[in-house]
């Protein structure tokens, strides 16, 4: 189950504190993890941020080409975004906040990703 | 004795960062950790051991009336240091002084952060060989123990230098600094940031105080990119994938 993907990575990192898989050819959350409270406009706000900041269908906002992860920090949280290397829709949003060990969360969540992606989970 | 109510106040008024009970007193080169070890000597009014700490190396010197009187212990020591330690400085022994600021500088002297403990002293040569002023060393040792603090920007991006490929860094929209081939963020400058921080602001609850928002694989080449926005500052930059979570917690220290 996708939410139980999300729950055990949530519950390795204390930073983190909302995890959300999602389609980015729909712009849509898909699935958030169970403690999640936030409320549906912000969760597409999280998914708006995620496309800008990763890029959709070929067209990027900033760079030349769609990116793998992306990191939107500002003062009160950072936000990280991560997409399926096998499957560019599928993407990871994460809001943690600004004490998060950044390597080791986005080597943990990439792992998480790519077992959703691939179906394994 | 004006100098000394400045030191004084200063101190008074500090807000010190203090890692395993030791002062920060250089982050990430800045303030050059040289000067960072002169301002800390002339902090020091009664006798002290100063225990200077890097991530590699640790040296203890006695200070005292704001003068460095010598150097007590390196470890590692680089090289032989024999005849310098436990010897009271003077400036009638320059050879003495040559190499006590070539061992801090090989010590210290690139120190990505540096911190000092402030302990009781331990006995150092004789009583009335007082050493040499802080502010002495800083003439002779040409160093600038004052330089004005670097904007926040100009401290991130000197702080990240290792890991930036490339570098614009713009102040109300003119170019402040360039580093490396800017050919890429030049275009992205020109054609995309306007746009993007307008799409960014118009997203709900957006934060508009400084931003950092890094890129893994944003450029043709594959290459990451980041841009970090405060205030009228912009700097666009091509960083090294891995420097991302130093590139993230510097800004974090510097700007949150």
């Amino acid at each position: 189950m996708v939410v139980d993907e999300l729950d055990a990575l949530k519950n390795t990192q204390d930073a983190c504190k909302t995890i959300a898989f999602a389609d980015l050819s729909t712009r849509m959350i898909l699935v958030t993890d169970t403690a999640s409270n936030l409320p549906r406009e912000a969760l597409d706000a999280l998914c708006g941020q995620a496309a800008l900041a990763l890029g959709t269908k070929g067209k990027v906002a900033l760079g030349e080409q769609p990116c793998q992860t992306a990191l939107v920090a500002n003062k009160s949280s950072v936000r990280v975004f991560l997409r399926a290397p096998d499957e560019p829709n599928d993407v990871l949003c994460c809001v943690c906040t600004p004490n998060v060990d950044v390597d080791s969360f986005v080597t943990s969540a990439s792992e998480c990703l790519n077992r959703i992606s691939n179906g394994n989970s | 004795m004006h100098a000394l109510a400045e030191t004084l106040t200063a101190l008074a008024a500090k807000d010190d960062i203090f890692q395993d009970g030791a002062r920060v007193i250089s982050q990430g080169g800045v303030p050059n950790p040289m000067a960072a070890f002169l301002k800390a000597v002339d902090e020091t009014m009664l006798e002290r051991k100063l225990t200077f700490v890097t991530g590699k190396a640790t040296i203890n010197v006695i200070a005292a009336g704001r003068r460095l009187r010598g150097i007590a212990a390196a470890s590692p020591a680089a090289g032989d240091i024999s005849h310098l330690a436990g010897k009271t400085i003077a400036r009638e022994e320059p050879d003495l002084i040559d190499d006590a600021y070539a061992l801090l500088s090989e010590t210290i002297g690139n120190a990505s952060r540096l911190a000092v403990h402030s302990l009781p002293p331990d006995p150092f040569g004789k009583g009335g060989e007082r050493g040499v002023s802080a502010a002495g060393l800083a003439a002779l040792w040409k160093i600038d123990m004052h330089e004005a603090p670097l904007a926040p920007m100009e401290r991130f991006l000197r702080t990240n230098s290792d890991g930036i490929n490339a570098l614009l860094h713009l102040t109300a929209g003119n170019v402040n600094t360039t580093q490396g081939d800017v050919s890429a963020l030049q275009d992205v400058w020109d054609n995309q940031v306007t746009a993007f921080i307008e799409a960014q602001n118009k997203l709900p609850d957006q934060d508009d105080g400084p931003q950092l928002i890094c890129l893994d694989g944003a450029l043709e080449d594959g290459s990451a990119a980041a841009i970090a926005i405060a205030g009228d500052d912009v700097a666009l930059l091509v960083y090294a994938p891995d420097h991302l979570g130093t590139l993230h917690s510097t800004w974090q220290s510097i700007f949150a």
